[in-house]
């Protein structure tokens, strides 16, 4: 019934703890926004979803295949790497920076990893690409370069990639923060049109506004602890704890 | 003028030779390179170490010392080769060193964004280094590898030391048969042609390269 469960998830660089037993459960279909100032760990959370990180200590499980457990002696334990790619297969990943390959036009960086990776006919690839293209209304620039596009284009093609490999669940790390104001309105458009096809989705944002629409649940991150959890009414409206009140005050007066 | 067709002969005999050189030891040292910059950056601690310790070695003694090595000093211990195998090994070996290390350089310029990105695709390393990786490393080492191409057409220069007529010992010979400087002048010329052609290479590559930033 959830299609991710990440529990009692620990991890520090060096001295500093920066998850301190986080816990996420995710049923197919929900969309997740993970807010916090910079610093509360939830960009680091959502990279140990799918072990861009690796965690010290918790069990994360993605649809039904588990990534990685607790051990006897309270450390984790990977599941073997042929399972953890399988895994990663079904998490979409989207950065702040983008991360399109430079030397790629945006054709090939939509069909690159269906081809090499899911063996995918190219043709069909490039059929795939072409309807992604379309719904983030970038068809006219499939041959191009990166270096050729704004940094929203940027990003709509960076989700396109990402939903090339048809994963179930699609995360974002702050999508908007690398983007103005302008761009930041495309990209958020494009996220939003994926929520009402019922797209899975985990976002790491700064963006109130966005979350208070779209997003069914609302986490709010402190010192790698998740102090606040919710509907985003709740939440975003109607803070109970303290800090998420204030944060919500800053972020808030600051627009 | 006459002395000079006279002379051609034996200079366009060295620099073939130079050449044979010169193309068998790149042909060789660029993929080594790549390899041993890649293996430089492992993980396994031993390999690293052993990487450190080689690039130590090639980088720091003369490749002068280096071809004598391969070609007298191994074979007073019995491993004997005939000269331009010698001279390929020490010089493969010690370009392979120098190589190495830009590759190194050049890998670890690449974004860390990049690695990423192709992690959560689902790329296994193999496949992240040879379509997102080096394509990306190749244009920014473009420049400090055509220095090292260049040197290296001067380097064969060494190659006299173990009685290998390359053209510069070609030139060597005729001016001190013939009591004239001229030979010496006409291989500069010949080098700078070389390296001419290398230069333009190299700028038409950076050229192909220009499509993206």
């Amino acid at each position: 019934m959830y299609i991710l469960q990440a529990n009692d998830i620990h991890k520090h660089f060096g001295r500093l703890r920066v998850l301190k037993g986080v816990s996420l459960q995710v049923r197919k279909g929900e969309i997740i926004a993970i807010i916090g100032q910079s610093g509360s760990g939830k960009s680091t959370f959502l990279r140990c979803l799918n072990r861009l990180e690796t965690v010290d200590r918790g069990t994360i499980e993605v649809d039904g295949d588990i990534l990685v457990r607790t051990g006897p002696d309270g450390r984790a334990i990977y599941s073997s790497e042929k399972s953890v790619a399988q895994i990663r297969g079904k998490i979409g990943m989207v950065f702040q920076n983008f991360n399109l390959f430079p030397h790629k036009s945006v054709m090939e960086n939509l069909t690159l990893a269906p081809i090499l990776v899911q063996k995918t006919d190219p043709d069909q690839a490039y059929e795939t690409a072409r309807i992604l293209l379309e719904k983030v209304g970038l068809s006219h620039k499939a041959n191009n370069y990166p270096f050729e596009l704004s940094g929203g284009q940027q990003q709509r093609v960076a989700i396109a990639r990402a939903m090339a490999m048809n994963p179930a669940i699609l995360c974002f790390d702050e999508p908007t923060s690398a983007l103005d104001p302008v761009l930041t309105g495309e990209v958020l458009k494009v996220m939003k049109d994926l929520a009402m096809e019922h797209m899975t989705m985990i976002v790491v944002t700064h963006e109130i506004g966005f979350a208070r629409e779209v997003a069914h649940r609302v986490l709010f991150m402190e010192d790698g602890m998740v102090v606040e959890e919710g509907s985003a009414e709740e939440v975003l409206l109607n803070p109970r704890h303290q800090s998420t009140q204030a944060f919500l005050s800053t972020v808030l007066t600051a627009r | 003028m006459d002395y000079l067709l006279n002379l051609l002969p034996s200079l366009f005999e060295g620099t073939l030779l130079t050449l044979q050189l010169f193309s068998l030891t790149l042909v060789m040292s660029l993929p080594l390179g790549i390899v041993l910059g890649i293996a430089r950056m492992s993980k396994f601690r031993p390999l690293n170490v052993f990487m450190q310790f080689y690039i130590w070695v090639f980088r720091g003694t003369p490749l002068l010392l280096q071809v004598l090595f391969t070609y007298f000093g191994l074979a007073t211990i019995g491993i004997k080769f005939d000269q331009m195998t010698a001279a390929l090994i020490a010089f493969v070996l010690n370009y392979a060193a120098y190589l190495a290390e830009i590759f190194r350089a050049g890998i670890q310029s690449i974004d860390r964004g990049q690695f990423e990105a192709a992690d959560v695709l689902g790329l296994s390393r193999f496949q992240t280094m040879r379509t997102i990786i080096l394509p990306q490393m190749f244009k920014r080492v473009l420049p400090p590898v055509s220095n090292e191409v260049i040197n290296l057409v001067k380097d064969t220069a060494l190659i006299y030391a173990i009685g290998m007529n390359e053209l510069l010992r070609a030139a060597k010979i005729a001016s001190v048969r013939d009591f004239l400087f001229v030979p010496f002048i006409v291989a500069a010329v010949f080098y700078l042609v070389m390296t001419a052609g290398i230069q333009l290479f190299f700028k038409w590559l950076e050229a192909r390269y220009d499509y993206y930033r």
